[in-house]
């Protein structure tokens, strides 16, 4: 449904009329402005109509969202995150396909926390090139922008596949799961042989990848000491640093998998 | 042998290809020359400058010069700072009374996505293109790594096909590229540049250019980034731009994750600023059918955003109807007046389409919504009929006719292949005092934003704007200097109002840079950037004589709207002008920069 509301505007010392109209169904906001040298901005807000034929379905991805007792986000897609105390938990970052855009703020934070530099003895973010980022977004034609990271697996495929002996003393392999949940490497012990990429690929998003130097696993999620810097710089709340289900569905999280979906569900073209 | 600059924030290295002799070479660019021109469309114009000594070369030979600029903030995560400028010698563009064969103006359009970052991050300041390369090519740089690869079986793909076809080929997604559409390749004059399928360096005739030199397409990606001057202020302006795009100016923010420029098609009509039926009106009673709600509603389904920007002002979605089509970004204010208002056109799908195919072709939408909208008028007028228009029956708000003729227009066939010039070009052909009505300033169409009110505004904007008729020039000396300081900065306009005290341009510069820019030294710099595309337009042969206005703006009322009956005063605009170049410094008589004006602004090279 659609109001239009009558409204003025000031533009040269004349005052025009405008009208402006706001849609009661996703979007709550209208605004008339000067455009270029911005005067003045006037906004009119509305709270939406509840009307079961404007149930969109941007609305019942939100209620899918925010309802029930658990929190879920992209149950379409098919990988369940809830928040459930009774329920194994794990802390990771849930990427919300519908409200990225695509910025790549998200790769530049995560390059330059997990990147420093040193100036005067002092440890401070490095200028973030996105290539040294662990978070990616791929973008795809149609359009859509996929952000993938390491989704910090309860039963860790790359770890498994990690064929370095257990150290005797710590149990840990050259990959192994630290005390804060990340996935990281002992590049003491660590033989260059990316069957951990392997395993993440075929079995996950296909986060790790060799570093080209050293040809040593890297991309993991550090977790930036406890304050993902992904999530705390994203523009969009797209990214979010939750509690989730362990034994959530990983499958099928390639970015390829994931656009095809996504571009199926929102162009309804088959790539 | 290459040496590190000690100027900081920049690398001082110009990538240069000469796509004739196949030489690939970092050039230095001197440190003088940044702290002067600072980057992008400055740093770019100063190059062209200095590659091109002399007037008249033509724009489609090998010899002309092809620059790809980031600015200064490129790379780094400075919100709404993404913007990548082509800067060249027009093929628009030509005076009034042309003193070289080939005099034309510069040209300079710029782009968001995500282009102008990966340049810098490749550790480069700029691309320059010069020579032709003797089949067709595209050009792929990782770092130091500068390939020119056969892209033979590409030419002739539009762009969105292409946009596929070539991430298939490089093999990896994380490669940025721009690329020309058929526009470009069959050397339509108002070719386009397109990166991410939409985002278009459109304007001036870039694409054009780009097809000259047998360049389909430059891909690129790296893994450096320059020292700062001072990093640690910079971090601090950063975090406190970061934290401004949160809390300051919300109602801003949410207009443009809004509708984008679209939200401007209703306001600007209801305020009878808008082109419409070819500038002869300033409303367009339909335009509810084509502006924001009607999109948001039956289209729109994503917003997307350029590198590092909270904006999202770029639309995409699926228009259904009578021309069902894939929309990468359509319409903004610009594209949906010049091929809806216009036209006449508010058939949404109908307009989604003409949007869509010319970015597939990549033909600059302004020029060409413009010249459809000249040849209904001539139509409408009978000076021409549809026997010369290869039977297409040209009325206003057909969308039909207006495809058909964009298709003709962007394959060169028949009527196209004359009307692919533009309106000046076709005013000629046509004549009739049809010179009246064709809206072009130095040959370079007008865009969406019609004259008649705020003319004082409006008028001086495309008059005075270096490349030929340009809406993004601002309207007073001050603004056109600030709005080539954020061209040459590579900040979005959109953005700038974030850009406000603690966190002003000029903070982040001397950060950077690690220099002091004062606000008057930087103001200064946006003075000398205007002023030496002026004198390059002035050794081209271009003076006060090509400072005009169309004739229709005298002589046609608007007949509807709340500004019925507004019309373009020829006198108040005479003394705007004169009180103009007053302010600027220009000599009366012809409009050159005196030369004491250049003098004071560090431009003693460009006095004969």
């Amino acid at each position: 449904m659609n109001i239009l509301i009558e409204t003025s505007i000031y533009s040269s010392g004349h005052k025009s009329k405008v009208f402006v109209s706001y849609s009661t169904e996703s979007y709550m906001y209208t605004y008339a402005y000067r455009f270029c040298n911005v005067l003045e901005i006037v906004y009119q807000k509305k709270k939406p109509m509840s009307n079961s034929k404007q149930y969109t379905r941007r609305h019942f991805l939100q209620d899918i969202a925010f309802g029930g007792s658990g929190l879920i986000v992209l149950g379409t897609f098919g990988f369940r995150i809830i928040k459930d105390t009774e329920q194994n938990l794990i802390k990771a970052i849930s990427i919300n396909f519908e409200k990225c855009a695509g910025c790549r703020t998200c790769e530049s934070a995560c390059s330059a926390f997990n990147h420093p530099i040193v100036i005067d003895g002092e440890k401070v973010n490095g200028l973030g090139n996105p290539h040294y980022s662990n978070i990616r977004v791929y973008h795809f034609n149609p359009d859509v922008d996929i952000p993938v990271t390491c989704a910090i697996c309860p039963d860790t495929p790359c770890v498994n596949a990690c064929p370095v002996e257990p150290d005797a003393i710590t149990g840990r392999k050259a990959l192994f799961r630290d005390n804060n949940m990340t996935i990281k490497n002992d590049t003491e012990r660590c033989i260059g042989c990316m069957q951990c990429a392997e395993a993440c690929a075929e079995l996950r998003a296909g986060i790790i990848h060799p570093n080209p130097k050293t040809n040593m696993p890297e991309r993991m999620c550090t977790l930036c000491n406890g304050n993902p810097q992904c999530v705390a710089n994203c523009p969009f709340d797209a990214l979010e640093y939750i509690e989730m289900h362990a034994d959530r569905d990983l499958a099928d999280l390639s970015p390829v998998k994931i656009a095809e979906r996504l571009i199926k569900e929102l162009y309804n073209i088959n790539v | 042998m290459f040496k590190i600059i000690a100027m900081k924030g920049y690398y001082g290295k110009l990538l240069d290809i000469n796509l004739t002799t196949g030489e690939i070479k970092n050039t230095q660019i001197p440190e003088e020359d940044i702290k002067l021109f600072i980057g992008g469309r400055g740093l770019g114009t100063k190059i062209l400058w200095d590659k091109l000594p002399n007037p008249g070369v033509d724009p489609l030979s090998p010899e002309n010069a092809l620059l790809f600029m980031p600015g200064p903030f490129s790379g780094l995560p400075i919100p709404s700072s993404s913007r990548t400028t082509v800067v060249t010698k027009s093929p628009r563009t030509s005076a009034v009374n042309p003193k070289h064969e080939h005099g034309s103006t510069v040209s300079y359009s710029n782009m968001g996505g995500f282009f102008g970052p990966e340049i810098k991050f490749a550790g480069y300041d700029g691309i320059c293109i010069t020579g032709k390369a003797d089949k067709p090519v595209y050009i792929k740089i990782e770092d130091d790594n500068v390939e020119i690869i056969d892209a033979g079986k590409f030419w002739g793909m539009g762009t969105e096909e292409f946009d596929n076809a070539l991430i298939d080929e490089l093999g990896d997604r994380k490669f940025e590229s721009c690329y020309i559409g058929p526009a470009g390749e069959q050397l339509i004059p108002m070719a386009s540049i397109l990166n991410t399928a939409a985002r278009a360096a459109g304007r001036g005739g870039t694409g054009c250019v780009m097809g000259s030199k047998n360049l389909k397409a430059i891909a690129i990606k790296g893994t450096q980034s320059p020292v700062l001057g001072d990093h640690k202020t910079y971090l601090e302006l950063l975090s406190k731009a970061r934290k401004s795009f949160k809390d300051d100016h919300n109602d801003s923010l949410k207009f443009w994750r809004y509708g984008g420029t679209a939200n401007a098609l209703a306001y600007s009509s209801n305020n009878g600023t808008q082109a419409v039926k070819n500038y002869s009106e300033g409303t367009f009673g339909e335009v509810a059918k084509i502006a924001t709600e009607a999109n948001r509603e039956k289209v729109w389904k994503r917003d997307f955003a350029c590198f590092s920007c909270p904006l999202a002002c770029k639309k995409s979605g699926i228009a259904k109807g009578s021309y069902s089509v894939m929309v990468h970004d359509g319409p903004e204010y610009e594209t949906g007046t010049m091929l809806g208002a216009n036209l006449l056109i508010s058939d949404l799908s109908g307009l989604q389409k003409l949007i869509a195919v010319s970015d597939d072709y990549g033909i600059d939408i302004i020029s060409v919504g413009n010249t459809i909208g000249f040849l209904m008028e001539a139509y409408e007028k009978e000076i021409i009929d549809s026997n010369y228009l290869d039977n297409i029956d040209l009325t206003w708000g057909n969308v039909d006719a207006s495809l058909k003729l964009l298709h003709k227009i962007c394959k060169r066939e028949g009527i196209g292949d004359k009307a692919c010039n533009g309106v000046k070009f076709m005013s000629n052909e046509i004549g009739h005092d049809s010179h009246k009505f064709a809206i072009h300033v130095k040959g370079h169409e007008l865009a969406a934003w019609n004259v008649p009110v705020n003319s004082d505004r409006w008028s001086i904007t495309y008059v005075t704007s270096n490349r030929g008729a340009c809406h993004m020039n601002g309207g007073s000396p001050d603004k056109q200097d600030q709005s080539a300081l954020r061209d040459s900065l590579a900040a979005c306009n959109f953005a700038s109002r974030w850009y406000n005290g603690e966190i002003s341009y000029d903070k982040f510069l001397s950060a950077i840079t690690g220099m002091d820019w004062s606000k008057g030294e930087f103001d200064k710099a946006g003075t000398r950037i205007f002023t030496l595309e002026k004198m390059f337009n002035y050794r081209e042969g271009f003076d006060i004589n090509d400072d005009i206005l169309p004739p229709k703006f005298f002589e046609n009322k608007f007949t509807v709207g709340d500004h019925k009956g507004a019309i373009v005063d020829k006198k108040e605009f005479e003394s705007n002008l004169e009180e103009y170049y007053k302010i600027r410094e220009w000599d009366n008589e012809t409009s050159k920069p005196k030369n004491e004006t250049l003098t004071y602004l560090d431009l003693e090279f460009t006095i004969v």
